[in-house]
């Protein structure tokens, strides 16, 4: 970054016709060409230099890759072309996945958001993807397309690190399906950022509840963070301790700490790892209070 | 490196254009068709003023290839004003005073009035958060959002 | 006679609100900035190669393999501009020479046929250095242990008010010493000593620098810049090239923002380089936004150690003040900020016991330049928290502590100055009413702290004692009038100021002045900078002269023709008057072909040209031990702000809920405008308050980007800010105004950090009050869990 370049370095861009035609050019040129939805994460990585890809092939004309769809069996699907703002002014979106609505509209700015895509937010797998605990407490799947046809792959199974996914050459993610939230959910996205909104998350947790008879407590919650581990993370202990013992404030404070301690978050320029630790605890706390006070109604 | 030749509608004209394809929206309507009302304040998404409507809602057009522009319809600021008539939201900003240095005034201008279109009425704070992504470095947005609020009456 | 009942009317347009007369051309996106010139196909682009190492001997500079890539029209280094450049003191080169003093400082420059043609040439350049032992923090860069940066320092020159010590990294010391500091602290009461660190920040216009240069088959070189300051670009630029100042011609388009990074030399100097070796090619170099934050001017950081003490009533006795300024690795502009910092040490209190040491480090960190506020807002970071202290330790409300500890008019600064009238204590008074100070404040919840902080502040135009303005004013055919000015319309309003006085000065209605632009050194008056605040007072009397003088001209021409009194016409709305014989006829009939004699007979008269120039004669020099002198500076506006906020316990969050500012401008020009700048400059302050810093880590910026280095937003800001202004006047100011541009930001730090304060009883010992910082701190002292 000595030398930042002003612009793009040389590029070529494809809009191939098919899927077929699309993951068999991404295998042949693995390391030189890579998928391209909305582009707000690929373009910065192209100038700074960050990545020697020469050729983006844009995903945006492919088969499904415009797909919006709510089906009251299936759950909703969100093709890979599918904006940020499109998703969280869908009526089905907003009615049965608020909480993806209110994870999506955190990001960035609404012109970003009127570019930036979900699937790519996925993809590009940062830790502080706004838009992915959100999927991953709604137990998404993405439907992927690789040189050997089709495959479904949960987002539980999906990240193994910063900007590292499971997806091979010639893998293109078409869409993420959520399937029907259970009965009586709540859900919520607190993000914390320097600004008010608009900045990355320095924090971001992700919460669903629901009544169930499968647990002690009565009720799951499902508790995703952003910013305090090398992926997207759910912590399991703090929805353990939430499972098991009837649900109190002191439960939630227990749940909260859980989570803390469940977390390795760095220091980085938006915040310090102490810092981010006491806010995974005192945000997971007010979240889950706040779904703790819908679902028990 | 490859050129692409596209086809688009900016400010209601046709144009047909001969893109290099590492070029951006930004320097397409800046370098190509000398629209030098959209600014570059970043290259990188983050300020704003380079914000253009594409087929009717706002975008940072340097995170936009101008490949991808084929068939689009762009507005910039230059095409905001009709039959030699200012826009409500360019009446409004010079009514309450929201212009200093103006770098960042083509996309506020832009961003406003998309958010007009989509919420005639907003409130203060939805007004703040449509224009989060323009960033101002003279104003405090004090009268920027005044100018919003304005149009919004008019 | 309709006329001279008019006659209000027309004067009144000092005081109105008129709409800028830049507007429309900002709304329609037809203003043109430096890159929106268009310069054809044989347009170059200038890319620099920048130092990675924070300081170094560079050895070899191998440019050969860049200079032979097809495309590549020009390669310069260094050793090829060999002349010392710099605003005070001339320690910079255009390119390093010998040696690298900061990550980013440009080593060597290309201009080519394409950018990515420029950044390939950059590859194959080759530099050869051998790394020193780096200075990165002030107090360790004064003491004699430090490695040298600047060893030559001794040769370098500099004006006679800056006080280099050669053999150390001290580039300017300056010295305060009034009274007895040691007598006094005898007498004190109560006293309080605090350490602050303010961090460096940066000024962040939202169009980054741009230049483009061309030099012409004769020699003859045009530079359009993005630039505050035409002028001094012009003469410094040429005798870093040994050319004669005319040979350069500075044109300067509308300005995207520049908060002082645009003033002085920055990298515009390095286009004008390249040019040189490529005649009838312009060569244009725009910083990209990661440049512009780490390889341009910033604001220095600063140590500052503050000691105040006061008798047992709260009246302020003595203070002592110990600033560490880090400069980087030029303080060429930097120095005059250290001056600044250390002249106006007391900020607007009367003390009668004063010591300062001010002093200007050199490190290798960025060059520090001149930044909105120009070290007031460093200097009352700490002095105003540690004011606010000394308040609560006396048992005193602080707005009572705070107008009866003020300078008044006849009182003596710490430079021995007489103070001259001022409405700090108005100001006061309406930020404690806004922010209904008296009143109990209880928080919205249980989950928030509540709490409400106040600071003031003083600053000066910060220049060398004789800056000049000049104007001329010109009447057309139709009566309409043009203003030649120097000074540059950055955002502030300062060409619709212009157009305000002039019109006022000579008559006519605003409508029908223009201001010639963009400012060209080639046709200009001459202006000294745009900084300082100064504008509307220098530039506003030069206006205001050489409108007064074209006036002349016009009713000596009318005096003549009609057989009266000049004494005894009018200038009223664009027409002349004769208040003794109801005579009238509009400029338009006398502005150009002049009058007609009786019967005739001849003509008198012609074109009328008016000209005017401003300069201020009194400022004294100061003693170099002491700091005492006759006047120190031309005068000091005054000002006052205050915040009531919320703190979120749950995540140190803070939310202001309501402000206030108040500023004594002398007289309000145009009030919208007045009040534009005070709300600008407010959350400019509250952003270098709440989120500003520029992270260095071994010389190294770790935020260069807006994703990493936040600004405030609409969103941040979502509170109501209350502005009443107060006027009393400035004895040589145009209808007695004075500047406010800088001023707004300069309090607000304090007035947070002692809202913070307020809320959580805990100092902070330096921004940016993050809510991470607020929170830690809550959490340090146990005031959360
Ligand atoms: C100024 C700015 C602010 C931002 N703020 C935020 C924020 O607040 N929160 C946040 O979460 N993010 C933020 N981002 C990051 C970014 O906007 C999001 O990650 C966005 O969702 C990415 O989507 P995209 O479609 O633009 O991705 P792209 O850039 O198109 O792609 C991103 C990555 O995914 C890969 N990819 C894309 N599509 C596919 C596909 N179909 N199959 C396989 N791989 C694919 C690409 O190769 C690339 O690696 C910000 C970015 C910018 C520039
Ligand atoms: S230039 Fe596009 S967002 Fe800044
Ligand atoms: S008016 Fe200057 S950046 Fe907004």
């Amino acid at each position: 970054m000595i030398n930042p370049h002003p612009g793009l370095p040389e590029l070529e861009y494809l809009k191939p016709a098919s899927l077929e035609e699309a993951s068999k050019f991404l295998a042949d040129h693995a390391g030189e060409a890579r998928p391209f939805s909305g582009g707000t994460d690929s373009l910065v990585r192209l100038r700074d230099g960050v990545w020697k890809v020469n050729t983006l092939v844009d995903v945006k004309r492919l088969d499904g890759t415009h797909e919006l769809s709510f089906d009251p069996k299936k759950g909703l699907t969100i093709g890979a072309a599918v904006t940020m703002n499109k998703v969280a002014a869908h009526p089905d979106v907003l009615k049965h996945y608020p909480v993806l609505a209110e994870a999506a509209k955190s990001v960035a700015s609404y012109q970003l958001r009127n570019r930036a895509t979900i699937i790519g937010n996925i993809c590009n797998a940062s830790p502080a993807g706004d838009s992915i605990g959100a999927c991953m407490i709604l137990d998404g799947v993405l439907n992927v397309h690789g040189v050997n046809g089709f495959y479904a792959i949960p987002l539980s199974n999906f990240f193994l690190g910063p900007g590292k996914t499971v997806l091979k050459p010639g893998d293109i993610v078409v869409s993420i399906t959520l399937p029907v939230p259970p009965k009586g959910f709540a859900g919520t996205y607190k993000k914390l950022g320097r600004n008010t909104i608009g900045d990355l998350s320095i924090v971001g947790v992700a919460v669903l509840g629901y009544p169930t008879g499968e647990t002690k407590s009565g009720y799951r919650f499902r508790i995703a963070l952003a910013s305090v581990a090398p992926t997207p993370y759910e912590s399991l202990k703090a929805e353990a301790v939430l499972a098991e013992k009837s649900i109190t404030a002191d439960t939630i404070a227990e749940a909260a700490l859980a989570a803390m301690d469940s977390v390795t978050p760095i220091d980085d320029v938006r915040g310090s790892a102490r810092y981010r630790k006491f806010m995974v605890r005192n945000l997971t706390r007010e979240a889950v209070t706040e779904i703790w006070k819908k679902i028990s109604k | 490196m490859g050129f692409q030749r596209i086809t688009l509608t900016v400010n209601d004209l046709v144009e047909t254009v001969d893109v290099p394809t590492n070029m951006t929206l930004l320097q397409m309507l800046r370098d190509k068709l000398s629209l030098t009302g959209t600014k570059n304040g970043c290259t990188a998404g983050e300020c704003g003023a380079c914000t253009v409507l594409m087929n009717g809602e706002p975008v940072n057009s340097c995170m936009v290839l101008a490949a991808e522009c084929e068939s689009a319809v762009i507005t910039t600021v230059e095409g905001l004003a009709k039959d030699g008539k200012l826009s409500k939201v360019q009446q409004a900003i010079i009514k309450t005073g929201g212009v200093q240095c103006g770098f960042c005034t083509p996309g506020m201008l832009i961003s406003a009035t998309a958010l007009l279109a989509r919420n005639p009425n907003p409130t203060d704070h939805e007004i703040r958060e449509a224009l989060v992504g323009n960033l101002c470095r003279c104003t405090g947005y004090v009268r920027i959002v005044d100018a919003v609020k304005e149009a919004a009456k008019m | 006679m309709a006329n001279v009942k008019n006659k209000e009317k027309s004067t009144s347009v000092i005081g109105a609100s008129v709409p800028r007369n830049d507007v429309y051309e900002k709304v329609t996106g037809t203003a043109i900035y430096t890159e929106d010139i268009q310069f054809g196909n044989k347009l170059l682009y200038a890319r620099v190669k920048r130092s990675p190492y924070p300081h170094a001997l560079v050895k070899k500079v191998d440019v050969s393999k860049a200079r032979a890539l097809p495309g590549v029209k020009a390669v310069i280094v260094g050793a090829d501009f060999p002349n010392k450049i710099g605003l005070y003191l001339k320690d910079k080169n255009i390119l390093a020479t010998d040696r690298v003093r900061f990550i980013g400082e440009p080593v060597a420059a290309v201009a080519a046929t394409s950018n990515e043609i420029a950044m390939k040439a950059l590859e194959l350049i080759d530099v050869e250095y051998e790394e020193l032992e780096p200075v990165f923090d002030p107090v360790y860069g004064a003491s004699k242990e430090a490695p040298l940066i600047h060893p030559d320092l001794g040769t370098y020159q500099w004006p006679n008010f800056i006080f280099p010590e050669p053999g150390t990294n001290i580039a300017n010391h300056f010295k305060i010493r009034k009274g007895n500091l040691e007598e006094g602290w005898k007498k004190c009461k109560y006293i309080v000593e605090r350490t602050y660190k303010i961090p460096h920040i940066q000024h962040v216009p939202i169009e980054t620098h741009g230049a483009t240069a061309m030099m012409d088959e004769k020699g003859k070189i045009t530079l359009w810049a993005s630039s505050q300051s035409p002028f001094a670009q012009r003469a410094l630029i040429a005798e870093s090239l040994n050319i004669s100042p005319t040979d350069l011609r500075v044109i300067a388009p509308f300005v995207g923002g520049g908060f002082g990074s645009k003033a002085g030399v920055t990298m515009e100097a390095i286009p004008v380089a390249l040019a040189t070796r490529c005649k009838g090619w312009p060569v244009r170099f725009t910083l990209t936004r990661e440049e512009e934050f780490y390889t341009n001017f910033v604001r220095q950081g600063l140590v500052i150690t503050v000691k105040v003490g006061c008798d047992e009533k709260g009246r302020l006795l003595c203070l002592k003040n110990m600033m560490y300024f880090d400069g980087g690795g030029s303080t060429e502009y930097g120095v005059n900020v250290t001056r600044a910092a250390g002249y106006s040490s007391s900020g607007p209190y009367d003390i009668e016991n004063v010591e300062t040491d001010s002093i200007c480090v050199y490190t290798n960190h960025p060059i520090g330049g001149a930044y909105r506020g120009f070290g007031m807002s460093e200097l009352h970071t700490g002095l105003d928290q540690a004011m606010d202290e000394l308040a609560e330790k006396v048992g005193l409300d602080k707005v009572e502590f705070l107008k009866m500890n003020t300078v008044k008019a006849g009182d003596k600064l710490d430079t021995g100055m007489i103070m001259h009238p001022t409405g700090v204590n108005q100001c006061i008074d309406n930020v404690a009413k806004s922010l209904k100070w008296h009143q109990p404040a209880k928080p919205s919840s249980p989950n928030k702290l509540r709490g409400r902080g106040i600071a003031i502040m003083w600053k000066a135009p910060a220049m060398p004692p004789n800056a000049g303005s000049s104007a001329w004013v010109e009447l057309a055919e139709d009566g309409h009038v043009t203003v030649g000015v120097g000074g540059q319309e950055i955002g502030q309003g300062t060409f619709t100021v212009m157009a305000q006085m002039a019109a006022a000065a000579l008559g006519v209605p605003y409508e029908n002045v223009r201001i010639a632009g963009p400012v060209d050194t080639q046709y200009s008056p001459y202006e000294w900078q745009t900084v300082a605040s100064r504008l509307t007072w220098s530039m506003g009397n030069a206006v205001r002269n050489a409108a007064m003088d074209a006036r002349k001209q016009i009713l000596d021409v009318v005096a003549q023709a009609w057989h009266e009194n000049p004494e005894d016409l009018d200038i009223v709305n664009g027409v002349v008057v004769s208040y003794k014989t109801e005579q009238e006829t509009s400029l338009k009939n006398i502005a150009i072909y002049g009058m007609s004699k009786e019967n005739d007979q001849g003509w008198i008269g012609g074109p009328i040209i008016g000209r005017g120039s401003f300069m201020p004669s009194y400022v004294t020099g100061l003693d170099p031990e002491t700091g005492q002198g006759t006047r120190s500076v031309v005068h000091y506006t005054t000002g006052c702000e205050g915040l009531d906020i919320e703190i979120d316990k749950n995540t140190g969050q803070i939310t202001v809920l309501n402000a206030a500012a108040s500023f004594d401008v002398g007289h309000a020009i145009n009030p919208v405008l007045v009040k534009s700048q005070i709300e600008g400059g407010f959350v400019q302050g509250l952003s270098s308050a709440m989120f500003e810093e520029i992270k260095l880590k071994k010389g190294v910026m770790t935020n260069p980007s807006f994703v990493d280095y936040r600004i405030a937003t609409a969103a941040d800001v979502e509170f109501p800010i209350e502005t009443p202004f107060v006027e009393v006047p400035q004895d040589d100011g145009p209808w007695g105004a004075r500047g406010v541009g800088e001023h707004p930001m300069v309090p607000t730090i304090a007035a947070l950090g002692n809202a913070i304060y307020a809320a959580t009883g805990l100092r902070l010992p330096g921004p940016p009050y993050s809510a991470e910082k607020v929170y830690l701190a809550m959490q340090d002292a146990g005031i959360v869990k």
